[in-house]
């Protein structure tokens, strides 16, 4: 390991001077911290000076204090060395993607027939369609393996980047079933008794019919994203009447758009000034909920080096921002900022600087500041790696980070930009097995795959879907932490989740009165008809997971069935053998692998 | 093996886990459960093995509110509204006086089975949540360890059972991620396969075999999985006990699964449980009423109920409550308080030196804080290093594994 696999002691380079940190960040990935030791800070921002030889100091700035960037690097750390996704064998393409250095090619399908997959995967990567739809959608079905070969992984792309021209009846219908899922504030107060979750349950619920049956499916896995990443629980304490508002105002709204208005809106919205306290922080004595994550989780992150002091400024900067009728206790879901609780004087963080001269002008400073933040190199890292890890590996090789970050910067923080290098990479196709599914996306792929949708009550269908979820402990938008659930294997390798998700399978297959059709063993295999077992086993196969399995896995099924590949088989809803042969090949490593 | 070995059927003991699963799987796992009910399996527990069961309260807990420095005049000075008044506090020494919503455990502290460390701490700790918890989860951050300190300590005790390592939630505590095959579930109950009649064991074998050789750590994940299944299946099969007196919250049904599975002497050394809700920047409240007596309310009550679940039991169990930093001492405007350094570690079990209040505490005056903060006066490494090596037998050259670059100094928590 190097000294940057290990995230190891970063103290000796803390006294590097910043403009050669900031390319260290750009250059080499996340391990440098920033440095700048003379800062001065704001009047009364810091505790005054004392001598504290004899006590132990803390670090002042939280990178000093060493670790992983991430939480989510750090679990993934923890899995032992993971095989990087930067295997190429091919020739680089022609002609060589100047000025940036690296396996960039010019459209998607160039890279997806340049690239071939060396990783050990049990996935069989010939078919670079469905390794492109277990990454960009909630989970490939036949039907949509079968269009995107027919009008070209590009083109597929590219309308997928363009959701609002990409017609959604399905999923508009079961949405249209959670009418607070998209209520605003006063429609949520008047209809819900107070504090109650009744429309951030439905928010969730609807989201998770989204995912399974929206025709814009990398929107909703954008969407998934950025809930996760400027996460206000939905359903969690305190958003009953704004969080649907928050999702569908700032993450949906913005989710294909810029980070940087995506994180103006964010931070002028109810729910999460409310949700990280900074609807009562004043400049009395600021409360730093809000402006310590925004920089920790939001943008820059620890490995950016800020302080203790920068942590105070940015909390300063943030006053005022509240909601109003705060004082009365009322309505408390609607914005407001009140010059009288804004902190005036200069702020500085990181190399963010301003006067702060008024209290009216405060909303801008923070606006400035939050603009500021969004296309820092340091938060461009955050939000590449991030993609990286959503899209390509546990431990996404660091030369594709930088190239995405740089995407983002060159293009002011759009999502668009950042997705195309990232699809146009050699890595996003050599990554083939390199992902897992997490609870949510593996319930939602089977009920993709296995094709079943409401027999009449969309409500209930949506709900046994995200209850399966949320018994694993992945409940669409409701992780309740500031930092979003975890994205990579080594937090979900828990043996309840994969037995609640074994359990789903059998729900989805058998008869559960869950308000779901049921797939027929009889119509599911793909190809010809099952006239014996092993005929079925090798349909279900290429049907459910778009590949023939090992031999020896291909005969654990056929013993699951008996045993003779030759016995005859006419598989019905009435052989329950048959319809559990169905969850088995949903429970194999088959599926459970993106 | 003690009075607490394993009553087996056949009087042979003891036996070994091998020789368990062997047994169970010839039998047939509900059978074999059902024959030895109601008496105690074995589960390949070593007997004299205790249970450290590790109580991550996330967020940040205010120390100064828990374990409450009542004659220091620098606490009611520098929080008019939030500081607990004397009067209200349940004696401890040292000065020190215990919240009063913690009842329950004051009561455990007159049987020496409840005792705290205040201004706990780690060099690598800052103020930030998630770096503090990722420090004190893996025992270190700039020692360049990569997996938990739990997983660490079980590389150093004996292999033992399907459940020696448990998280009781969702995801895999960070503290127990690596390779040592430790568990994550919510209920040892929920925990089956929904198979379908006379699909068990064929449904068993099929999965078996499609996850060898795969090549990706969800191979170990099942197979770690697939040994769960055969104990929970007899653990469920053994128990009809319901557990009483757990309040409501989710901390008592996973303290009462703990308590389970150790009164059954599945072989349980480690158990990690999370809570949230304690980053009180606003409204902390007053003894009366708001987060923080709400908070310690369940608290109290659900490890008080563990104690009384547990009774004689509890000798074999350490419960060790851990928080990734104490709170600022001067309250905020919103009166709650701002992330501070050191920390409040509350322990509850057996085996711990009763009737003070452990470590090094020099008192709020302003020139001995951080930054305005209560220092790491004792290190969260000595505190839990000497949990570890008395609980679980954790030798000292395996201390030094565990947390890499830190000789463990013990503060004489534990007897």
């Amino acid at each position: 390991m190097t000294d940057e696999d290990a995230g190891v002691d970063t103290r000796d380079r803390a006294r590097w001077p910043r403009r050669a940190v900031l390319a260290g960040l750009a250059g080499a990935g996340l391990t440098a911290t920033a440095g700048v030791a003379d800062r001065i800070a704001p009047p009364g921002a810091s505790p005054p000076e004392r001598d504290l030889a004899d006590v132990r100091r803390t670090a002042e700035r939280p990178a000093d204090a060493a670790g992983f960037a991430s939480r989510d690097e750090s679990y993934a750390r923890s899995a032992g060395p993971i095989e990087r996704a930067s295997a190429v064998r091919r020739p680089a393409p022609a002609p060589a993607p100047a000025p940036r250095p690296g396996p960039e090619f010019p459209t998607a399908a160039d890279a997806a027939a340049a690239t071939e997959v060396s990783v050990a995967t049990i996935l069989d990567p010939a078919d670079p369609v469905v390794h492109l739809l277990r990454r960009t959608t909630f989970g490939p079905t036949p039907e949509l393996v079968a269009m995107v070969h027919a009008v070209g992984i590009d083109a597929w792309l590219e309308s997928q980047l363009a959701p609002d021209t990409i017609p959604d009846p399905e999923a508009d219908a079961i949405w249209a079933a959670f009418p607070l899922a998209s209520a605003d504030p006063p429609t949520i107060r008047a209809s819900v008794e107070r504090a109650r979750w009744d429309a951030m349950n439905d928010h969730s619920t609807a989201t998770m019919a989204r995912q399974v049956w929206s025709n814009r499916q990398l929107f909703e896995v954008m969407v998934d994203f950025w809930a996760n990443h400027l996460n206000v629980p939905t359903p969690g304490p305190g958003g009953w009447d704004v969080g649907p508002g928050y999702q569908n105002d700032v993450i949906r709204r913005h989710a294909l758009g810029t980070f940087s208005d995506m994180l103006v809106d964010a931070v002028r919205h109810p729910a999460l000034l409310r949700y990280l306290t900074a609807a009562q922080s004043t400049k009395e004595s600021v409360n730093e909920n809000l402006g310590r994550e925004l920089l920790e989780l939001h943008t820059v992150g620890v490995a950016s080096g800020y302080t203790e002091d920068d942590v105070r400024n940015s909390a300063y900067i943030l006053t005022g921002r509240t909601v109003l009728g705060r004082d009365a206790g009322d309505d408390e879901s609607t914005f407001r900022y009140d010059p009288d609780k804004h902190w005036v004087g200069p702020v500085t963080v990181l190399d963010f600087h301003h006067d702060n001269p008024t209290a009216e002008g405060g909303l801008e400073v923070g606006d400035a500041y939050l603009r500021h933040l969004a296309v820092h190199p340091a938060t461009a890292q955050t939000v590449a790696r991030k993609l990286a890890v959503r899209f390509v590996s546990d431990v996404p090789p660091p030369e594709l980070v930088d190239r995405l970050a740089q995407a983002y910067l060159d293009n002011g923080s759009a999502v668009v930009p950042v997705l195309t290098t990232l699809f146009h990479s050699a890595e996003f196709w050599a990554a083939v097995g390199q992902k897992t599914r997490r609870p949510l996306e593996n319930v939602a792929a089977s009920a993709r795959v296995l094709g079943v949708a409401p027999v009449d009550d969309a409500r209930r269908s949506a709900i046994a879907l995200a209850n399966a979820a949320g018994r694993a402990g992945h409940r669409p938008l409701a992780w309740r932490a500031p930092n979003g659930y975890p994205d990579v294997h080594a937090a979900w390798r828990s043996a309840g989740g994969v037995v609640e998700t074994w359990n789903t399978h059998r729900m989805l297959v058998g008869d559960w009165k869950d308000g779901l059709t049921r797939p027929d063993p009889a119509e599911l295999p793909a190809g010809r008809p099952a006239s014996t077992v092993g005929d079925y086993v090798e349909g279900l196969c290429h049907r459910l997971c778009f590949q023939a399995f090992r031999a020896d896995h291909r005969d654990a099924l056929v013993a699951f069935l008996g045993g003779d590949p030759a016995a005859p088989l006419s598989p019905s809803l009435d052989d329950r053998a048959a319809v559990a042969a169905i969850a088995v090949v949903l429970d194999s490593p088959y599926f459970a692998l993106r | 093996m003690t009075d607490r070995s394993p009553d087996l059927p056949d009087g042979n003991r003891p036996l070994t886990r091998r020789g368990f699963l062997t047994r169970a799987g010839t039998a047939g796992a509900v059978a074999a459960g059902t024959a030895l009910a109601p008496a105690r399996v074995a589960f390949g527990a070593q007997a004299d093995a205790g249970t450290l069961v590790v109580v991550f309260l996330r967020g940040g807990m205010d120390g100064l509110s828990v374990v409450v420095p009542a004659d220091d005049p620098h606490l009611a000075a520098a929080r008019p509204r939030i500081a607990v008044p004397g009067g209200a506090l349940l004696p401890l020494d040292r000065g020190f006086g215990l919240h009063p919503a913690l009842g329950p455990l004051h009561d455990l502290w007159g049987h020496g089975r409840f005792t705290a460390v205040p201004a706990v701490s780690m060099p690598d700790i800052s103020r930030s949540h998630f770096q503090a918890q990722d420090c004190l989860e893996r025992g270190g951050a700039s020692t360049g360890a990569a997996e938990g300190w739990l997983d660490r300590v079980l590389d150093s005790t004996s292999p033992g059972s399907a459940f020696r390592a448990l998280t009781v939630g969702t995801t895999v505590s960070r503290a127990l991620a690596g390779d040592q095959g430790a568990l994550a579930l919510r209920s040892v109950d929920a925990f089956t396969v929904h198979a379908g009649d006379g699909m068990q064991a064929r449904t068993t074998r099929a999965l078996t075999t499609l996850y060898s050789g795969i090549d990706h750590p969800l191979e170990a994940t099942v197979r770690a999985t697939m040994d769960g299944l055969r104990t929970a299946t007899l653990v469920s099969a053994l128990d009809a006990e319901p557990a009483a007196g757990y309040p409501e919250a989710d901390l008592g049904a996973q303290l009462a699964e703990v308590a389970r599975l150790v009164k059954l002497d599945v072989g349980l050394q480690v158990a990690c449980i999370d809570v949230g809700g304690w980053d009180m920047h606003t409204n902390l409240g007053t003894v009366d009423g708001g987060s923080m007596t709400s908070a310690l309310t369940t608290l109290g009550a659900a490890l008080g109920a563990f104690a009384d679940d547990l009774g004689d039991r509890l000798d074999d169990v350490t419960v060790v409550a851990v928080t990734e930093f104490g709170r600022r001492v001067e309250q905020n405007a919103n009166a709650g308080t701002d992330h501070g350094h050191g920390a409040t570690v509350l322990l509850v079990g057996g085996g711990l030196v009763g009737g003070t209040v452990h470590g090094a505490w020099h008192g709020l005056a302003p020139d001995q804080l951080d930054h305005g903060d209560v220092p790491g006066w004792n290190d969260y490494r000595d505190v839990l290093g000497e949990v570890v090596s008395t609980r679980l037998g954790v030798g000292a050259d395996a201390l030094r594994t565990v947390f890499p670059g830190h000789r463990v100094q013990p503060l004489g928590i534990m007897r």
